[in-house]
């Protein structure tokens, strides 16, 4: 009798405790549930984080700003030049070189192509885009700098770079023109704005990383002012870009007319 | 003093137009090239017997600057050059390169005026459709003793979005002892758009008692590393001038006055210049251009043989191979002065070739130029080195070889190569 009571208060002991358990698993699994779903309406999709990190390289739909390149070999600075670059919407760029040796040379960009303007050849050449501005700076990494635009980009996952929690975005060319056929893009969750890059060659080959170092109030938006670009394929090399000068201004649209580049000075 | 005036004319011409100057800041730049030359006289040529028909020194000096100036509307660049050589007492010229106000008449037309040089080609070293730029020549295509001046001209551009048209009227006009002479009108009209990933541009060009061209250009870039461009000019007839021996096989002839006539002004030929080229930028940032170009005006090689035997024949007189009259010897020496005319900087011939390899470095440029007659083989090799000393100033060697078998194009020039040390500095 005393054992068969033992018994029904086991099996009472055991099913409160299997209910326990179950409730328990019931409330971990909804606030798991709940907890992805919220985290799901925070993330934002790939060509958001892309978008708004595009914001922190533009200044405003037209605009001019001074960059300027030194390039490093085993950290000797072997080249440095300087260059006025204009912008208007997504698809104009001109860069005029401002270094004594190169004074009065153009480069314009209108969607995917290219042209060079200089003074002693008094007419715009066209170039290819793997034509290079100087050092380790291809000419898309100073005048395309509106990835969102040449870019279609993949969520990957989210990884820390020096001590920065990220989005890792992978972005594969959706234009002819774009400067580089796949990259890889660490853009920080808290501000959007891009961190590093890895550029790869069509081949699969690692090209070059680029740094995104620093950035700066600029009137009412935090803008890039200095990446730094380190050659994959050439240990060594180093290429440090810096922008200074940010101006909001209206540029006349035939400022950016291929046959406007000889008026300009 | 004619010069002085005619800057006046431009000057005065350009105030007149201009309603109002906007306070932009002046603009002044600077270039000077100071360049050494080593030649090694070509002994064989028929063209120079003994070099004692044209002299040409076998060590020369030259000195260029060129001071350029931009103030709102108006730019210019003067063009200062001493030249000294072996053979001569040194020489100074100044001019004005180009002198003009370009004028914004609206946010979408500018008019310019003045002294200017355009150049609307798309070739690198041949431009049939550059109908009203400055010749130049293939084996210095860069212009690098800025020895190219521009034209007196007025354009009116019209620009929309990625297309732009433009009316040129130019003329030659000259101020002599005071006096304005005005040249030829000369009316050139382009139209350029940016179509498909096409540079394209169609143009008009006449010349006064002359004939109407018309012509297209284009470029379109393939991948990341290919460029491809071509350019065609045609007309019909030619008011080309010609030596008249290329139209008979009695190359022995001695004429008494300038042999030179147009042979086809009245003709229904079609005559055509088409130049197809492209550049190929390697992963390494070496840069390779190829151009192919036919100029339907130049000689024939039958043509060609034909003049080179008329020379040989002159050349044979003035050695003493061939004996004729002595009254001759003298108007035999003329012809070969004469004939020198055939020479045409851009090329005498029909077919050519041009290739040129270019790399470089932080501190080192290399470039190696090739610029071959594809009807005699006769070649031109310029390849030189550049060291960038600093920003402002940069040390070059230029060797220049002409190639080619006797009687070829390249192998009758006066010399067969060419040392060039030179010093170049911008500010």
């Amino acid at each position: 009798m005393i054992v068969k009571r033992i018994n029904q208060m086991r099996h009472k002991f055991i099913s409160l405790a299997l209910c326990v358990v179950m409730l328990l698993a019931i409330k971990i699994a909804s606030a798991q549930m709940e907890q992805s779903i919220e985290r799901r309406k925070d993330t934002p999709t790939a060509e958001e984080i892309l978008h708004q990190s595009d914001l922190s390289r533009n200044g405003w739909e037209s605009y001019t700003v001074i960059t300027s390149i030194k390039n490093y070999v085993d950290e000797e600075l072997k080249d440095e030049g300087s260059f006025e670059v204009s912008m208007k919407g997504a698809d104009k760029t001109l860069v005029k070189f401002l270094n004594a040796d190169v004074k009065g040379q153009y480069l314009l960009m209108l969607d995917d192509a290219m042209w060079i303007y200089m003074p002693n050849t008094r007419k715009p050449i066209r170039i290819t885009p793997l034509q290079r501005l100087m050092g380790n700076a291809s000419n898309g990494d100073v005048a395309r700098t509106r990835y969102a635009d040449d870019y279609a980009a993949t969520l990957k996952r989210e990884q820390v770079i020096d001590g920065v929690s990220c989005y890792m975005l992978e972005l594969m060319a959706k234009r002819e023109g774009a400067t580089y056929q796949r990259i890889e893009y660490w853009v920080a969750k808290e501000n959007l704005w891009p961190k590093k890059a890895e550029i790869y060659l069509t081949s699969g080959k690692h090209y070059k990383t680029i740094i995104y170092d620093k950035y700066r109030l600029i009137s009412d938006r935090v803008l890039l002012s200095q990446m730094t670009i380190l050659d994959a394929l050439r240990e060594g090399r180093t290429t440090i870009m810096t922008f200074t000068g940010y101006t909001q201004r209206d540029i006349p649209a035939k400022y950016f007319n291929k046959d406007y580049l000889e008026k300009l000075r | 003093m004619t010069r002085l005036l005619h800057l006046m004319i431009v000057w005065h011409t350009v105030l007149f137009a201009v309603p109002a100057i906007h306070a932009q800041p002046l603009q002044t730049g600077f270039s000077f090239v100071d360049e050494g030359t080593y030649n090694k006289i070509n002994t064989t040529t028929p063209l120079n017997y003994d070099n004692r028909i044209l002299p040409q020194p076998t060590f020369g000096q030259m000195g260029t600057a060129s001071l350029s100036l931009g103030y709102s509307v108006f730019s210019g660049s003067l063009g200062f050059t001493a030249v000294t050589n072996n053979l001569s007492k040194p020489e100074y010229d100044y001019r004005i390169r180009e002198l003009s106000a370009d004028i914004s008449v609206t946010d979408e037309i500018n008019l310019l005026i003045g002294k200017n040089i355009l150049k609307w080609g798309t070739g690198y070293a041949f431009n049939p459709t550059g109908v009203v730029e400055p010749q130049r020549s293939p084996s210095d295509p860069s212009d690098r003793l800025n020895q190219n001046d521009g034209r007196t001209l007025l354009s009116l551009t019209a620009y929309h979005e990625k297309s732009s048209l433009t009316f040129v009227y130019l003329n030659d006009a000259r101020v002599v002892n005071s006096t304005l002479y005005w040249g030829t009108n000369e009316y050139a009209i382009r139209a350029n758009t940016f179509l498909s990933g096409f540079d394209i541009s169609l143009i008009g060009y006449y010349k006064q008692s002359d004939r109407l061209e018309c012509g297209a250009n284009f470029s379109y870039v393939i991948g990341d590393q290919l460029e491809l461009h071509g350019e065609c000019l045609v007309k019909t007839g030619s008011s080309y001038q010609y030596h008249r021996i290329i139209t008979t096989d009695n190359e022995k002839q001695i004429f008494i006055s300038d042999p030179y006539m147009t042979l086809y002004d009245n003709s229904k030929r079609i005559f055509y210049k088409a130049l197809f080229g492209g550049q190929y930028t390697f992963n390494n940032g070496v840069n390779l251009a190829l151009e192919y170009y036919h100029n339907a005006e130049g000689l024939s090689s039958q043509e060609w043989n034909r003049w080179m035997n008329f020379v040989k024949f002159q050349d044979a007189i003035q050695k003493g191979t061939i004996i004729v009259p002595p009254e001759m010897v003298e108007p035999s020496r003329l012809n070969l002065l004469w004939s020198l005319k055939t020479f045409s900087p851009r090329g005498t011939m029909r077919d050519y070739f041009f290739a040129r390899g270019f790399y470089s470095t932080e501190s080192w440029s290399f470039e190696a130029i090739c610029f071959m007659n594809a009807n005699d083989m006769s070649t031109v090799l310029v390849p030189s080195v550049t060291r960038r000393v600093s920003e402002n100033c940069s040390l070059y060697v230029r060797y220049t070889a002409y190639l080619g078998r006797d009687g070829s194009e390249f192998g009758s020039l006066f010399t067969t190569t060419a040392l060039n040390l030179g010093i170049g500095v911008q500010l």
